[in-house]
């Protein structure tokens, strides 16, 4: 079972020696840690490893390979690997020959928390993207009006960090659609009068004595300085010009000829994707976004649409780019209504209450989980989120807070129905410390969950992996879940001491050890998160545990507190989490090194979400593109 | 994700569970050009899938003999057309190996690939063109659309094992190396896509009905292809691939809008008295479109077949993809489950779960089943449209318990035009999953390059010997 270890013993390992504070530090512990690779680590390698992970690799894992260039990120995986491992002495295994004394166990695994210094400066991998389904949708509808429904046939997608940035045949069919249902709601019919959209986007009637193809012309870079989010090129003003040529070929009228070329602007990459303004110098590797991609991007990161008017203006003035101003378009963008797009593309998928709408649940134990309570629960988490935001809170408030959002029907399960009722959502201090905090959330708590029970392990991993953001690796194939409750043999025990026989086994405790007690902590709520003094089958709940390291809980109130005191983990999560969203990749190789920098200037501010979010829209990596 | 996710598609369906009748065709028949010889009816390819793998003692028969007049519990739903269906026990899937901790995101995503994704860029899609779009590269071009890809859930499940892409888990066809393809899950769009949209006198028109709007769209798309070929050549090489992407999905729409226009000319020149190319027109009746209204999954997944079917039936495509389920976070409730259908499958023995896979494995066979009956039911030519279809029914792992893929489940359903021997089990075919596909392909006429994926021969015992 050593291989499955890897995730685990890395993420509770310590974060490498010390962040370099400038570019030559940088260089400095970049030598160093090459040095070490070449003096220690080779030799350690070969002496040990390459035996069994060398050109018939074992595991899939090739040592060998990474001589040459440790720092590849190809090989990040098999240092992570290769860290549990030898950390957890699985690696070399016992019967082997050769066994490193633990001098050099620990050299090896102290230069592996510095290969990040082996990384070159890197924006990383950088494509053109194309704008999601919700994007896409907002975008139709800030540039005509149109009901952002209008995309509602096109393929669902997951957002941010697994963003499949690909296009189909059927997605090119839905946009000419789209488009063709667009053109139709701008233009007015034959002999109409023109629409309200129809005359801010094309103008009037043509007024005598003007050039239609020249009136196109101007109509065109209009429209495609808004559509294209960038000003467009006389080349790609030739192209539409010759759509509107060919409306009027085929007997169109100069309404309906710009209408087609209206639709040939909607289904162009330019529209489409985020594209570059112009092209970048022969020879260059890494250069600045311009400042129009960089409006798109931060638009489509805060607001899930198109860059408004005063971002617009400020990337044709070039000046978006300097930081202050940069730093003053994110505070504004944030304090606009529209950011709850943040929430709904990012904040939902981090919390899981993405599938909240469609879970199952067992609706004969749970009759409260209705459609009403599974909306107020996300909007619950949707308030709660844009409040620690809006008030540009600490990122430790997402674990401990004494307020919440509720209506009648949320105040259900919090028991304050008396108080608090109607519809609305409002802002409700809370007094109960065991709530307060996405601990104690009932959204979060009902998705990490089984339909019919809760789930200690669920909860368990879920709060490390998205609240502290460490790696659970999978459970190993052909282990039999937990009993049905009423199989005999185990049916006297209670959830928690059933769920305990997995450290029974060695094969499991390892993992579970660390995950049961964390969820054990929560199960005070109930499937839906209620809170409960006894189970189902009537047992008290026992709510007591201990993390690695010693610290002991009895409540659910006692674990936040444990968790929230781990203020550089929390924050750091959340940043790597939104940094990863943001630039729609996972994170990788120099990341790390960029993260390191953003977490000391985000900690000085005491994790003020604000500050977090600024740090990372003027980052490196997401105002920088690498071009070969 | 989850289970129950037809809520959604219902919000955006509501009020329109009236039945549609099949909307009128030109013509009931195939497009070939008219200077090849009078066509064979074509041979379609339809490819059905179920996660997680089944109950194995209740999937295959108990012996070739046996097979046809006492089929295992699982088949129940095809006996009456088992002389159609062919089971071949020993096919392998692809070995997961390095991405031992990811069985589920890659049972999917190897299904029609047989291959793994590419370890070094794991967190992109780099995989293979999978089987179905390499027989859509080939006849793609002779219907209005090229494939067809359906699905029952969303494509959205949030899991990325071993720090593959989350796409692996949801996708089964890709276009190329780096682009998976979405499939539909709506059936209202479908129908759309198929037949057009109904306007408010309930006329159906189709994207370029009239012939004039087609052929200005196409014209309109030659002129943003040139465009977008400009703006490919100032971009960076990364990025460049993207612009090909996109000029290969607009480039199809052309030839779809091309197809449409074919077809209503020859319905123009058919309505005159003028036969241009010789068909063997469908004598069967069309099928009704009912769009369900409530939250029964087999209703849905049924309409979904008939859709399939009909794509089939009208030459509207020739090539299929339909994943009835996605790996994990999918329940039954329709069955009474309320668990996962994942969770129950490491069921360790335990004889409840084992029920309920074995129970979620014959509702899914009942769906392909009734497909598979509806195709038999249409008469084609001398035959049957499934006569002339090879339709695959399977799973990405044999056992869900242990993720092993030792044996893959398979059916496989049709003659393909007369090159499968069906009405036989054979109990020891020593293959891959590759080499399955590869044989599968060669039976409906798609010519390779190269083997799929980790295909290393023919499964010859499957065909007619020539």
């Amino acid at each position: 079972m050593a291989v499955l270890l890897p995730g685990f013993a890395l993420a509770l390992a310590q974060p490498g020696p010390a962040q370099p504070a400038s570019e030559g530090d940088a260089v400095a512990l970049h030598a160093e840690a090459k040095k070490i690779f070449g003096a220690q680590v080779t030799p350690f390698l070969k002496s040990y490893c390459i035996k069994c992970h060398g050109s018939r690799p074992k595991g899939g894992i090739n040592f060998q390979a990474t001589l040459k260039d440790p720092g590849s990120p190809a090989f990040r995986g098999w240092w992570k690997q290769g860290l549990a491992n030898v950390k957890a002495h699985d690696m070399p295994p016992d019967d082997a020959e050769n066994q490193p004394t633990p001098e050099e166990r620990q050299m090896f695994l102290d230069w592996i928390g510095q290969i990040k210094f082996l990384s070159p400066q890197d924006p990383g991998q950088f494509v053109i993207r194309r704008l999601t389904k919700v994007e896409y949708g907002n975008t139709l509808h800030d540039l005509f009006g149109v009901d952002p429904a209008i995309t509602r046939e096109l393929p669902d997608e997951v957002f941010g960090q697994g963003y499949l940035n690909t296009l189909s045949p059927l997605q090119s069919e839905q946009y000419l659609e789209i488009a063709n249902a667009v053109v139709d709601r701008v233009l007015a019919p034959d002999g109409a009068p023109p629409t309200a959209v129809q005359v801010r986007l094309f103008g009037g009637p043509l007024a005598p004595g003007t050039y239609a193809r020249a009136a196109a012309r101007a109509v065109g870079r209009s429209l495609t300085r808004s559509a294209y989010r960038r000003p467009p090129s006389e080349a790609e003003l030739d192209v539409l010009v010759g759509v509107f040529d060919l409306g009027r070929e085929h007997q169109l009228g100069h309404a309906a000829a710009l209408g087609l070329m209206l639709k040939a602007i909607l289904v162009s990459p330019q529209f489409l994707y985020i594209t570059p303004s112009g092209e970048v110098p022969a020879g260059s590797t890494i250069v600045p976004l311009d400042d129009y991609q960089l409006a798109s991007r931060l638009s489509y990161l805060l607001w899930a649409t198109m860059p408004d008017a005063e971002l617009a203006a400020l990337a044709d003035s070039g000046k978006l780019h300097e930081p202050a101003i940069l730093k003053e378009q994110v505070r504004r963008l944030l304090h606009a209504p529209r950011s709850r797009a943040l929430f709904d593309g990012f904040g939902a998928q981090w919390l899981g209450l993405g599938e909240l709408e469609t879970k199952t649940f067992d609706t004969d134990k749970f009759p409260l989980m209705t459609a009403d309570m599974r909306s107020a629960m996300y909007d619950e988490a949707r308030l709660f989120f844009e409040s620690i935001v809006r008030e540009n809170r600490s990122a430790v408030t997402f674990v401990d807070s004494d307020y919440t959002f509720l209506n009648g029907t949320l105040a259900q399960l919090y028991g304050l129905e008396k108080t608090v009722t109607g519809p609305a959502m409002r802002k409700v201090t809370l007094t109960d410390a065991n709530r307060g905090g996405i601990l104690g959330m009932p959204g979060i708590l009902a998705t990490t969950s089984f339909p019919n029970r809760t789930s200690a392990v669920k909860r368990g991993v879920w709060v490390l992996e998205q609240v502290l953001g460490e790696h659970v690796p999978p459970a190993p194939p052909n282990v039999p879940a937990l009993q049905k409750e009423d199989d005999a043999q185990v049916g006297t025990l209670t959830l928690r001491q059933r769920t305990e026989l997995h450290r029974t086994d060695p094969t499991c405790a390892n993992c579970h050890k660390i995950l049961d007690p964390i969820g054990f902590g929560l199960e005070n709520f109930d499937a839906i998160g209620r809170w409960r003094d006894a189970e189902e089958a009537g047992g008290a709940i026992d709510a007591t545990g201990e993390l690695p390291g010693g610290k002991r809980f009895s409540s659910p109130k006692e674990l936040k507190a444990i968790i929230a005191a781990r203020q550089p983990d929390l924050a750091r999560n959340l940043t790597e989490k939104l940094l990863a969203y943001a630039l729609c990749r996972p994170l990788e190789g120099y990341d790390e090194i960029v993260v390191d920098r953003l977490m000391e200037s985000i900690a000085k501010d005491d994790y003020r979400m604000q500050t977090l979010i600024t740090e990372i829209v003027t980052s490196y990596p997401f105002t920088q593109r690498r071009v070969q | 994700m989850s289970s129950n996710h037809l809520i959604n598609r219902r919000t955006c369906l509501k009020g329109i569970g009236v039945a549609l009748a099949l909307p009128f065709f030109e013509s009931l028949g195939w497009a070939e050009p008219a200077k090849k010889k009078a066509a064979k009816p074509p041979v379609r390819l339809g490819f059905m899938y179920m996660p997680h793998g089944v109950i194995m003692e209740q999937f295959w028969p108990a012996s070739p003999e046996s097979f046809l007049t006492s089929p295992p519990p699982a088949l129940e739903s095809l006996r009456t057309v088992l002389g159609e269906c062919l089971l071949m026990k020993g096919i392998s899937g692809v070995p997961i190996s390095p991405f031992n901790g990811a069985p589920h995101a890659l049972e999917l995503s190897t299904w029609l690939t047989a291959r793994l994704p590419d370890a070094d860029r794991r967190s992109q899609i780099a995989i293979a063109i999978s089987a179905d779009q390499i027989a859509a590269n080939y006849v793609g071009h002779l219907t209005s659309l090229p494939s067809l890809e359906l699905a029952t859930m969303p494509q959205t499940h949030k899991e990325n094992q071993e720090g593959l892409n989350e796409g692996y888990y949801s996708h089964c066809s890709y276009r190329s190396a780096s682009q998976a393809v979405p499939a539909e899950t709506n059936p209202r769009s479908v129908l759309n896509r198929l037949f057009g949209r109904t306007d408010q006198a309930g006329q159906r028109s189709r994207p370029g009905q009239s012939t004039q709007t087609g052929a200005l769209d196409r014209k309109m798309l030659d002129l943003v292809i040139g465009g977008a070929k400009d703006l490919r050549r100032t971009l960076p090489q990364g990025d460049q691939h993207k612009l090909d992407e996109y000029l290969d999905s607009v480039r199809s729409v052309e030839r779809r809008i091309a197809a449409i226009e074919f077809r209503q000319k020859e319905a123009a020149l058919e309505k005159a008295g003028v036969s241009v190319t010789k068909r063997y027109a469908s004598d069967s009746p069309a099928i009704e479109i009912k769009i369900p209204l409530g939250d029964k999954r087999s209703d849905y997944m049924q309409v979904m077949c008939d859709l399939n079917v009909l794509a089939f039936q009208t030459d509207t495509t020739r090539v299929s993809t339909y994943i009835g389920s996605t790996p994990n976070g999918v329940s039954y409730p329709e069955l009474g489950f309320k668990d996962t259908h994942h969770s129950q499958t490491h069921h360790a023995s335990d004889a409840e779960k084992v029920r309920k896979v074995a129970a979620i494995t014959a509702f899914n066979i009942e769906q392909f089943a009734y497909m598979i009956k509806k195709m038999q039911s249409i008469r084609e030519g001398e035959g049957t449209l499934l006569d002339n279809s090879i339709m695959m029914w399977g799973s990405g792992l044999e056992d869900g318990n242990k993720h092993a893929r030792e044996n893959l489940p398979f059916i496989v359903a049709g003659r393909g035009g007369g090159t499968i021997n069906t009405g036989r089990f054979l109990t020891d075919v020593r293959g891959n999953q590759g080499d399955l596909l590869t044989t599968l392909l060669g039976c409906a006429g798609v010519p390779l390059d190269r083997p799929i994926g980790i295909a290393t021969k023919q499964i010859t015992e499957m065909t007619h010997r020539v």
